[in-house]
């Protein structure tokens, strides 16, 4: 590691602001998913909301500042393994965004919510009160298939949710790295590179 | 000899045949259960959200044929070896369902007191019948996430 870490703004307040809310709207929606009321109207409406909240997602990684922006953050296979390496050592990354690896942690997680999203929209649990707003506009066989999707990606996004905080952890203790309050604040330690 | 040989090629398909329709059976006699019950959730449902107009008659008609059905006893069209285990795309009964058919019975009979009642409770008015779909749907629910395949 070369050069001297400089705090820099790194997140802005619209990533910041996504991030939570989104964390907020998926783990309040997927514990109603599971243990919720039977009238599922709320989980509903979280729906929507990671919904817009993905859609925002989108358009922010292609116009939004650079730290955002899926092209300065999305590398190929060799700067991820080159960056899996050095990932063990027991030293901040001062990684400037999103890390190689990181990334695509971030697409996938993406991924799995809007397809979790758009699943739900034509989702017909055959119990009359819990109907996707789109499921009568597809076949029943993609209702039925959507619904099965809806329940594997549910522990898909578990999962995923699990690791996803399992490594800022792995960040914050084994590396002693707070990614954490970058993520509230803005403000990041970093080496630049470029 | 020969004749023993005929009569044994003959009733072996025949055999193949009645077996296969006490399953085709089970899942004939306990899926149109459910459909009967689905068609007559529609009629509510749809009132509820008013996308078919009020009309007491009919949601009457709808609620006494649900409390009707849940006097009828489906469970036993399930018989064993019907699960997916068995029959994988044919049928959605889980396996869950013979591990635990007490569990299943009592999710049966929250759907029966759910409609207790409930011919009566759709009169009267759009706005009745709204809380009458909640409680049913809310039966159908509690089993479907427990024994039916998603
Ligand atoms: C005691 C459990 C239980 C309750 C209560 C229940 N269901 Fe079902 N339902 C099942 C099972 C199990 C299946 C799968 C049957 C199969 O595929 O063999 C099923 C399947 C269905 C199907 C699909 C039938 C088909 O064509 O394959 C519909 C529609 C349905 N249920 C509607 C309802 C409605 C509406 C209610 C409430 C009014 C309801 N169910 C209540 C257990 C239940
Ligand atoms: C359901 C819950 C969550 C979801 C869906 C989620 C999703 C995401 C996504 C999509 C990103 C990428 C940000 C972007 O560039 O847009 C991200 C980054 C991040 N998340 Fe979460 N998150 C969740 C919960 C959490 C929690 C509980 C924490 C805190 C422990 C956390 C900490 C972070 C941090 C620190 C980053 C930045 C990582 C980096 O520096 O590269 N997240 N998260």
């Amino acid at each position: 590691m070369n050069g001297t870490p400089v705090r820099v703004k790194l997140w802005d307040p619209f990533l910041r602001g996504f991030h939570w809310l989104l964390a907020a709207s998926v783990i309040i929606g997927w514990t109603l998913g599971q243990f919720g009321p039977s009238k599922m109207t709320l989980h509903f409406w979280l729906g929507y909301l990671s919904g817009a909240l993905i859609l925002f997602r989108v358009v922010w990684g292609l116009v939004g500042p650079p730290e955002a922006r899926f092209i300065h953050f999305l590398s190929g296979p060799r700067a991820i393994i080159r960056y899996a390496r050095g990932m063990f050592r027991r030293e901040p990354s001062y990684w400037h965004g999103h890390n190689p690896m990181g990334a695509w942690s971030v697409i996938a997680l993406l991924v799995l919510i809007a397809l979790q999203v758009a699943s739900g929209l034509v989702s017909d649990p055959d119990d009359y009160i819990n109907i996707g707003p789109l499921a009568s506009e597809v076949s029943a066989a993609t209702r039925k298939l959507a619904l099965r999707w809806h329940h594997i990606g549910s522990t898909l996004i578990l999962i995923m949710v699990v690791l996803h905080v399992g490594i800022v952890l792995f960040y914050r203790y084994w590396k002693h790295e707070d990614l954490i309050r970058p993520m509230i604040t803005g403000w990041k330690e970093v080496i630049r590179r470029d | 000899m020969r004749l023993l040989v005929a009569a044994a090629l003959t009733l072996v398909p025949a055999m193949a045949v009645g077996q296969e329709t006490a399953v085709d059976q089970a899942l004939e006699a306990r899926q149109g259960f459910m459909t009967m019950l689905g068609t007559n959730m529609g009629t509510l449902a749809g009132m509820a959200k008013g996308e078919i107009s009020y009309d007491e008659t009919q949601a009457v008609r709808a609620a006494t044929n649900i409390q009707a059905l849940t006097g009828y006893d489906p469970t036993m069209h399930f018989i064993e070896g019907t699960s997916t285990d068995d029959l994988q795309d044919r049928t959605e009964a889980l396996p869950d369902i013979w591990l635990d058919l007490e569990g299943f019975g009592e999710k049966y009979a929250g759907l029966q007191q759910a409609a207790q009642g409930i011919p009566d409770a759709v009169r009267g008015g759009q706005e009745n019948v709204g809380p009458v779909v909640e409680k049913l749907g809310g039966a159908c629910k509690e089993c479907h996430d427990d024994f039916r395949k998603k």
